[in-house]
């Protein structure tokens, strides 16, 4: 198999390694090299192919490349072949109901799949005069975010969050809704998350049915993983082949499509571990100097166009509950919700822990959701802002010393505050309350009907994990009956 | 980072706070002093007052005093509420209050008609603040209660009551039963009813005697029931003042171990934040260096 494509490798460092090429066959930057790889598994000797891809030309016919898997085995000496092409991954309907890796290989042990087209990874974004912008809201049946921060039908919609605040629950939680209802395909890129969160969830979709046509939510979604067990090349590229997937099923069928991922922050981290790795200079916190570029390009290309829309539901980790630190705030930039999750508000008990004064959408503004829904969001963040500044005094001096006005924003916020936290489907395993369905509508009146003062007789404990308001009169009942 | 600096100034903020509690819970400690031994002071006389009136009433059977008269029917009937001018107080005035309105409305529902007078700032805004009409809001008398300042406001009671224009007042103020305990209290000053408030609950305290008056006791009483409603109000705007003095201090000794805990927790994130800021600095500087060579 010698030919003047081939290469051998001259440098061997983690996950980056250098090779030289005749000097008039150069592989491009972004094609895809191939290594064989001798590598005992399980005793047996195997021969495994290694993927690589281009990344730097060093000059006097080396290259340096990223590997997208373990360099494990890998010699000096050893011939390095270019594909002539960049990564490309199937796409297309038979990739529906499989999972992936990076590289395009099914890893779900049920034999090969054969697709039509191929494509590679690396793609221009839209142009512009292709883009779409739709400002229509994307229900959830989440109270939280349907009142504070909507998603937008084809928008960009973002979940931040320290380690453990929930995350994963509620990127999952919405697979579960909006993949359920959902007439179009899905994508799901687990990047750098857990290997075990990615089995939970594929198991899971094989038992989810898509609303009632007996169709299991697996077999329309495509699934790429590439997790914590991968090296950084694997994790910076995985988020690259689901996208693909998606925008084949934007671009040909023009099907809606949903496109999550978990988790972007990976392909930050990843970003800045091959950065070192090629040499180059850290720039601030230790991140690679072309953070914003790479978030850049993955981001553009999470688009709608006229052909079709994708919405993106991405769960963005932020390092050290810091919201400053460079990855998460480059991703902030290009969304069109933002959906915070906090910890001092998941301490309190109350799921999702969405931040309600720091969680922010595009379209609230009265011209997208209606002069009621932007006026009961904005009274239920003013009260719950109200409050906040008031909690210092309140630790301090206790609430008697309050003025009867301020009393009352206080014991209200203290309900809204209650009555943001929803119960879960994915969860009901865990909490033991069945998830609750909230209807847009149902949301605003409860509360608007709340922000009124109607309820102010209620216990604050009757707010919480109930569905809509009726739900909380029902609850305290029960409790007063205790 | 943004961040340490919303901490710099929350800091000063609990720490400007606290200078003020502290003050406030040292000033409070000495007037609740001199209220208290005032109260004290004024006790055996109020007792004795009490004991003398109750002996007369005895010996004055079927006694008829308009002071005593009861109504036939609650119409109109007076309420006073006894509050503080000044806040940080804790819960004085809620729970004075609370129960002034829960008089006035269980009054309202057996059909009479209350009307509020109410002493102290506090008292009237939040009475404001509920749309209940204040018939009189008096805000002469300070937390330091003089007989002088309360005479007039018993005087005008008694002329009302005797005139017929009301068939009851009433008094809602915090109780000052202990340096433990206090408990806000609904008791009635008109009409005087010999049982309650006389002193001869039952059997009579101490010994029987059988004293002799002159002049006649109903002439002693005509004198000494008016003294008795004017100083029964005074004993209670004493109380009221004792309780209140003793609230500020609990509250604002609360409030400065409060603000104490909230600096000691704000200092140790406000050190966090500012040696998390150095570290990232030093790294970033040493990676550049590194880079560099």
């Amino acid at each position: 198999m010698s030919n003047s494509n081939d290469g051998r490798v001259s440098q061997v460092i983690g996950s980056i390694l250098d090779a030289r090429f005749p000097e008039d066959h150069l592989p491009p930057i972004y094609n895809a090299l191939k290594i064989d790889v001798e590598r005992e598994v399980l005793g047996e000797s195997r021969t495994e192919t290694l993927w690589c891809e281009v990344a730097q030309h060093l000059g006097g016919g080396r290259i340096r490349a990223v590997a997208l898997d373990s360099t494990d085995g890998v010699q000096r000496g050893a011939r390095i072949h270019d594909t002539g092409k960049p990564i490309t991954v199937p796409v297309g309907e038979a990739t529906l109901g499989r999972v992936f890796n990076l590289v395009g290989e099914p890893i779900d042990d049920r034999g090969p799949v054969t697709v039509d087209d191929y494509k590679s990874i690396h793609r221009e974004p839209p142009e512009l005069p292709d883009l779409l912008a739709k400002t229509e809201l994307f229900e959830t049946g989440i109270k939280v975010m349907d009142l504070l921060c909507p998603l937008v039908r084809g928008g960009k919609a973002g979940l931040f969050g320290g380690a453990g605040v929930g995350k994963t629950v509620i990127i999952q939680e919405l697979i579960a809704r909006l993949a359920r209802f959902h007439s179009g395909y899905s994508c799901f890129a687990g990047v750098g998350e857990r290997t075990r969160e990615g089995n939970d969830l594929w198991l899971e979709m094989q038992d989810a049915k898509i609303g009632d046509t007996g169709k299991s939510v697996i077999d329309q979604t495509v699934m790429v993983f590439g997790q914590m067990n991968e090296p950084p090349g694997a994790r910076l590229r995985v988020a690259l082949s689901a996208l693909t997937m998606a925008e084949h099923f934007r671009d040909q069928t023009g099907v809606d499509t949903l496109l999550f991922i978990d988790n972007i922050f990976r392909f930050s981290q990843a970003g800045s571990e091959v950065s070192a790795l090629l040499g180059r200079m850290p720039s601030a916190v230790g991140y690679q100097p072309t953070l914003g570029t790479e978030m850049g390009e993955l981001q553009e290309r999470i688009t709608s166009t006229r052909h079709g829309a994708v919405t993106s539901i991405q769960a963005i980790y932020v390092p050290a509950d810091d919201y400053t630190d460079p990855a998460p705030a480059t991703a902030f930039t290009h969304l069109d919700s933002t959906v915070n999750l906090e910890r001092s508000i998941s301490e309190k008990g109350i799921y999702p822990a969405v931040d309600p004064l720091a969680s922010s959408s595009r379209i609230v503004a009265p011209e997208y959701l209606g002069e009621r829904h932007y006026r009961v969001a904005r009274q239920v963040q003013q009260s719950l802002q109200r409050y906040k500044d008031l909690q210092d005094i309140i630790a301090i001096l206790g609430v008697d010393e309050l003025s009867e006005e301020d009393k009352v924003v206080v014991r209200r916020a203290r309900k809204i505050e209650r009555f943001l936290s929803q119960a879960f489907f994915v969860a009901e395993q865990f909490t033991g309350m069945p998830g609750v369905y909230v209807s847009r509508d149902d949301t605003i009146r409860s509360f608007e009907e709340l922000c009124e003062g109607k309820w102010d007789h209620l216990p604050d404990q009757a707010f919480m994990y109930v569905g809509t308001i009726e739900d909380a009169a029902k609850r305290a009942e029960e409790l007063a009956k205790e | 980072m943004a961040n340490r600096r919303v901490l710099v100034k929350r800091r000063k903020a609990a720490r400007n706070i606290r200078k003020i509690t502290r003050t406030m819970q040292l000033i409070s400690t000495a007037r609740f002093q001199a209220a208290f031994s005032a109260a004290v002071a004024g006790r055996p006389y109020t007792d004795k007052l009490a004991e003398l009136v109750g002996n007369l009433a005895r010996a004055a059977k079927g006694l008829k005093h308009p002071l005593l008269q009861r109504p036939p029917e609650e119409r109109r009937s007076a309420l006073v509420v006894l509050t503080s001018s000044r806040g940080l107080c804790g819960g004085y005035n809620t729970n004075v209050l609370r129960l002034a309105v829960e008089h006035c409305d269980t009054k309202a529902d057996s059909g009479a008609d209350v009307e509020l007078d109410v002493v102290g700032k506090k008292g009237i805004a939040y009475l404001k603040y509920l749309r209940r009409e204040v018939a009189e809001e008096i805000t002469t008398i300070s937390d330091r209660p003089r007989f002088e300042e309360v005479e007039p406001l018993a005087n005008t009671m008694m002329q009302r009551f005797v005139a017929g224009e009301l068939d009851s007042v009433w008094i809602v103020y915090m109780k000052f039963i202990s340096a433990g305990k206090q408990r806000p209290v609904v008791e009635r000053l008109l009409p005087l009813s010999p049982e309650e408030t006389l002193g001869i609950k039952g059997e009579p305290r101490g010994s029987q005697v059988q004293y002799e008056f002159s002049p006649a006791p109903e002439e002693l009483l005509e004198e000494l029931l008016p003294a008795t409603v004017r100083v029964r109000l005074y004993q209670a705007f004493m109380d009221a003042a004792v309780s209140e003095h003793l609230a500020r201090m609990v509250a604002m000794k609360a409030a400065t171990d409060a603000a104490e805990e909230m600096i000691r927790r704000l200092t140790l994130q406000y050190n966090r934040a500012r040696q998390t800021q150095i570290t990232m600095e030093l790294l970033d500087i040493v990676g550049g260096a590194n880079a560099l060579t």
